[in-house]
């Protein structure tokens, strides 16, 4: 029911905007002059705004609204901005659609997203032809810098840089003499599992390897892990088999460490775990979950302010990359076009909520941070990043 | 390979999942007994009777912390009892509504297949907009940890409660199909429902109190399988199919077969997926059945294929 509601407001919200954007649209520079006689710019989201994994999109939409929402009540902000927000449905048959209606758009000056790989490799084409920057807070499949695309550019680091720093987390700061490395069979689990595995044996940690498809019954392979008698299990797979995984260790007694990735990144692996079993477990992402992390308190009682929800994955990414087209945007002066803004972002270098935004010439963000979570209390809290969990 | 130092607790494993098997496997046989026809909705009986036995056992625990002692026997009791309600209930609305219609009107076998696989998808369908698409777990009823060992495996309390209860299920409808008027009537229209009727068995009632029993069966394995594992509103759907497997494996309408089938299948899988990677476990286990049914194509209790009906 609540979800309906929030749907039916941001389809509310789209049409008002694009009505908004259609009256203004007369103007040559893309942007017009607000009430507030500032003149006022336009940015869009193209991400999944229904649909099955619609969730992240609404995380990532969110996000984007509390930037802006931020920077149209600071008193020294120079222009105002609007958003325009395209529905892709995460998918690649309707990634180009959506991009084509921002780019046919004038008004719109830069773009959040899209936000899944799939749709970013059919959209990227167009934004790159129309010289449109795209900025993806949350697409992650390695290639995608390597395509060609000139316009485009990611605040995430990719998947592959996931599974080396875990690896690295695994070898130098919890220092197993042996590792099992289970996947669960998918094309996300087996590339992961693949990386993570390659990095250790470049750093000569023992493991031993598994793969089993996603099921409910995870007693037998619990009695092959504990057998191994490894100190750290790493799963690579979705949060809801690895829930069932922790329980089947935990019920046989497995002490050790029980570990994931991102696709296990989620309120939901406790929920269903249980808070007992879960205790203690690790997950690593690239991304940051902002309840997690005390220092980003600020955004998430701003983001509730403006949404009225908790942020979600990607929610932060989102934000980040929103507040660094509007830094663009500032150090351009009066000549704002597409153009300018596409040709100066490149060069951005701000410190992010979630990490120091700055770019490689492929559109990579330099700083490459992976962060740790561990459950403590029911929670997932944030222990630190990689880099600095290794350091010492 | 340490095959060797793991082979009890596999075993163990293997049991548990096993026992489990057998248990829903007993619905399958069953119905084929006294219908020859594979009752393909059996799965989602299974998945309603755990739902209404996890959501029973959540009431009565609602937060706070695992109760012990008495509360815990009470509660898991409580649990097995609402989960077999709702499964015979199930059941009794699947054969009203799926089956005897087409009974009466002496459809072909083909459109009680179907009519099976349409109430099995509404059940699912129904259940997912219900309790959601997300595996909805349990609290614990009580606190798990090893009871003993045996062999140098060990045995949790989870495993155990399994074991208990699924062994005295077996072991009363066992006796209940053998010994009760009931089970002879069973045993009758399996063997020919014609000559049943002549000898005054009243078949309608002896297919309804079948499906009743299969669904109590299946209803309080449903609670066990949530309370071990999880529930979701596609977990019939693999049990399903190994129980069904059991079944054919153990000679389908045999009771004692089904039985056999489902702890078989349970070893095999357990043992298969250490000795293998875990991926090839249903790989091993279907090959072994492919196997068997070459060389007995009955099944390893079963009479005979055809039927003088």
């Amino acid at each position: 029911m609540a979800r309906r509601r929030l749907l039916g407001a941001i389809a509310l919200a789209t049409a008002a905007t694009l009505t908004v954007a259609a009256c203004g649209s007369d103007d040559d520079e893309g942007g017009s002059t607000g009430a507030s006689g500032k003149p006022e710019y336009t940015i869009g989201f193209q991400g999944p705004l229904s649909g099955s994994d619609s969730q992240l999109g609404v995380n990532g939409v969110n996000g984007v609204k509390t930037a802006i929402a931020e920077w149209n009540e600071n008193p020294a902000a120079t222009f105002t901005l609007k958003l325009v927000e395209q529905d892709d449905e995460g998918s690649p048959d309707k990634g180009p659609t959506a991009a084509a209606a921002l780019i046919d758009n004038s008004d719109v000056l830069a773009v959040v997203g899209p936000m899944f790989s799939g749709a970013t490799k059919a959209s990227e084409p167009a934004f790159s032809d129309a010289g449109l920057l795209s900025v993806s807070p949350s697409a992650t499949n390695p290639d995608l810098t390597k395509l060609g695309f000139t316009t485009f550019y990611r605040v995430i680091p990719n998947d592959a840089v996931q599974g080396e720093a875990v690896a690295d987390y695994i070898t130098k700061a919890l220092k197993p003499t042996k590792v099992f490395s289970l996947d669960d069979a998918s094309e996300y689990g087996t590339g992961l599992s693949k990386v993570l595995e390659g990095r250790l044996t470049s750093n000569g940690t023992t493991f031993v390897h598994d793969s089993i498809n996603p099921t409910t019954d995870y007693t037998s392979e619990a009695t092959k892990i504990i057998s191994e008698n490894p100190e750290v299990v790493y799963y690579s797979g979705y949060y809801s088999t690895f829930a069932l995984l922790t329980k089947a260790l935990k019920d046989k007694g497995y002490t050790g460490k029980i570990m994931s990735g991102d696709g296990s990144l989620d309120p939901q692996y406790i929920e269903q775990a249980g808070a007992a079993a879960a205790e203690g477990a690790v997950i690593s992402c690239p991304c940051l979950l902002a309840q997690a992390d005390p220092e980003a308190a600020d955004f998430v009682a701003s983001y509730q302010k403006v949404t009225g929800e908790e942020p979600g994955t990607y929610s932060a990414e989102a934000y980040d990359v929103t507040n660094a087209i509007i830094e663009t945007i500032k150090g351009l002066g009066d000549d704002v076009t597409r153009e300018s803004i596409a040709g100066k972002f490149g060069s951005i270098d701000i410190q992010g909520l979630t990490k120091q935004i700055k770019f490689t010439p492929e559109g990579e963000v330099t700083d490459a941070a992976v962060l740790i979570y561990e459950v403590k209390d029911g929670k997932l809290a944030l222990v630190g990043t990689v880099s600095e969990l290794t350091a010492g | 390979m340490d095959f060797v130092h793991q082979f009890w607790q596999l075993t163990v494993d293997g049991l548990m999942s096993g026992s489990l098997y057998a248990v829903i496997a007993l619905g399958y046989t069953l119905v084929y007994g006294v219908l020859q026809l594979i009752n393909f909705a059996h799965s989602e009986v299974f998945m309603l009777g755990a739902f209404g036995g996890l959501f029973a056992a959540r009431g009565l625990m609602d937060g706070g912390d695992t109760p012990s002692g008495l509360a815990s026997v009470g509660i898991v009791a409580v649990g097995l009892g609402v989960g077999a309600m709702v499964g015979a209930l199930a059941a009794f609305t699947l054969e009203r509504v799926a089956y005897r219609p087409l009974r009466r009107r002496g459809a072909p076998r083909l459109a009680f297949l179907i009519s099976a696989i349409g109430a099995s998808l509404f059940a699912v369908n129904l259940a997912g907009k219900e309790f959601g698409r997300n595996n909805v777990s349990m609290p614990e009823p009580f606190t798990n940890g090893e009871v003993f060992k045996i062999f140098g495996a060990s045995v949790n309390t989870k495993t155990l409660v399994i074991f208990v209860v699924a062994a005295a299920m077996l072991l009363i409808l066992d006796t209940l199909v053998a010994r009760t008027r009931l089970g002879q009537s069973i045993r009758a229209v399996a063997q020919d429902s014609d000559t049943a009727v002549m000898m005054g068995v009243n078949v309608d009632r002896v297919i309804v109190l079948t499906f009743i029993i299969g669904g109590l069966l299946a209803g309080a394995g449903g609670f066990l399988y949530a309370m071990t594992f999880t529930a979701s509103f596609t977990m019939g759907f693999i049990p399903g199919v190994k129980a069904f497997t059991a079944a054919v494996l153990g000679g389908i309408g045999n009771v004692r077969g089904a039985m056999l089938g489902g702890v078989l299948l349970g070893l095999i899988e357990s043992y298969g997926g250490y000795i293998f990677q875990a991926s090839y476990k249903n790989v091993i286990a279907f090959l072994v059945l492919v196997l068997i049914l070459m060389i007995r194509p009955q099944g390893l209790l079963g009479e005979r294929l055809g039927r003088a009906a």
